[in-house]
């Protein structure tokens, strides 16, 4: 009786996603992975339809680990300054913990998988923010702004700091690595540039 | 509902091309023994895998093989 080995798939997405890390969806391929872990192709294939179905299982895994670690000890009717403060920690947290799941998600998310992968993990957690946003407007909070302004000035310097960190240097090759006081500063400044 | 695993079967094949009208996917499509199937075209093993609760390798091998293409186990 042929049943399914859960260390087995775990060590299949773990090897998937360094291949895909370091090779992208061009160097991936499902006799390489076989061989990496050790394990028949025909047994690839007894898990996963073909490479696609594997590629989307594993970006929908991943956005739905993101998404829960972003959601961890956050509400949408949190104050609006506590309640962005805690989904930089989270994402920050994530990311540190994460870089290789976070650098495969990002390659998997810019393929032509990404937009159904979205979809389909994404609607809680697109809906949570939505209402952290609108709370925080009709709070007085918050500026009302469009979206995608707020989510610029919100994430957007949270985000190049975490790209500075992951690549180890900032401008010119200066070396970096991301600290609380720098999370900080960034952070005040965010908040207070959003405020009302 | 999880598909029993012991009824899928995998085969490495040469089949190069595929579309939606053309004799082996109507062939594979009609066979109501077969309750899902997929090729990865992708794989240098074109491999063939097939969900089936009674068919065996072999009627799958002859199968593929009417069609005039190769068709092994994969091992």
């Amino acid at each position: 009786m042929r049943t399914r080995n859960a260390d087995k798939e775990k060590l299949v997405i773990e090897k998937a996603i360094e291949l895909i890390v370091s090779g992208g969806f061009e160097g991936f391929s499902m006799n390489k992975l076989a061989r990496l872990c050790n394990i028949s192709v025909a047994t690839l294939y007894i898990y996963y339809q073909h490479k696609d179905d594997l590629i989307k299982k594993i970006g929908s895994e991943i956005g739905t680990a993101f998404f829960a670690h972003t959601l961890k000890d956050f509400s949408a009717d949190m104050p609006f300054p506590q309640g962005l403060t805690k989904q930089w920690e989270n994402r920050i947290s994530f990311s540190l913990e994460n870089p290789k799941i976070v650098e495969c998600f990002e390659i998997i998310r810019h393929s032509p998988h990404g937009e159904q992968i979205l979809q389909t993990v994404v609607s809680p957690f697109k809906q949570t923010m939505a209402d952290f946003f609108t709370n925080a407007v009709s709070n007085k909070e918050l500026q009302p702004l469009p979206i995608e302004v707020f989510w610029s000035v919100a994430y957007g310097p949270l985000y190049s700091l975490l790209r500075f960190h992951s690549e180890g240097k900032s401008m010119g090759g200066k070396p970096f690595s991301l600290n609380d006081n720098y999370t900080n500063q960034a952070l005040q400044l965010v908040l207070k540039a959003l405020k009302p | 509902m999880e598909t029993n695993l012991n009824h899928i079967l995998v085969f490495k094949t040469n089949i190069d091309q595929l579309s939606a009208g053309c004799a082996l996917s109507e062939s594979l499509g009609k066979e109501t023994r077969i309750s899902q199937w997929s090729i990865d075209l992708e794989d240098c093993d074109r491999v063939l895998r097939i969900v089936s609760e009674t068919l065996s390798n072999k009627e799958i091998i002859s199968l593929i093989n009417a069609h005039g293409f190769e068709c092994a186990e994969l091992p």
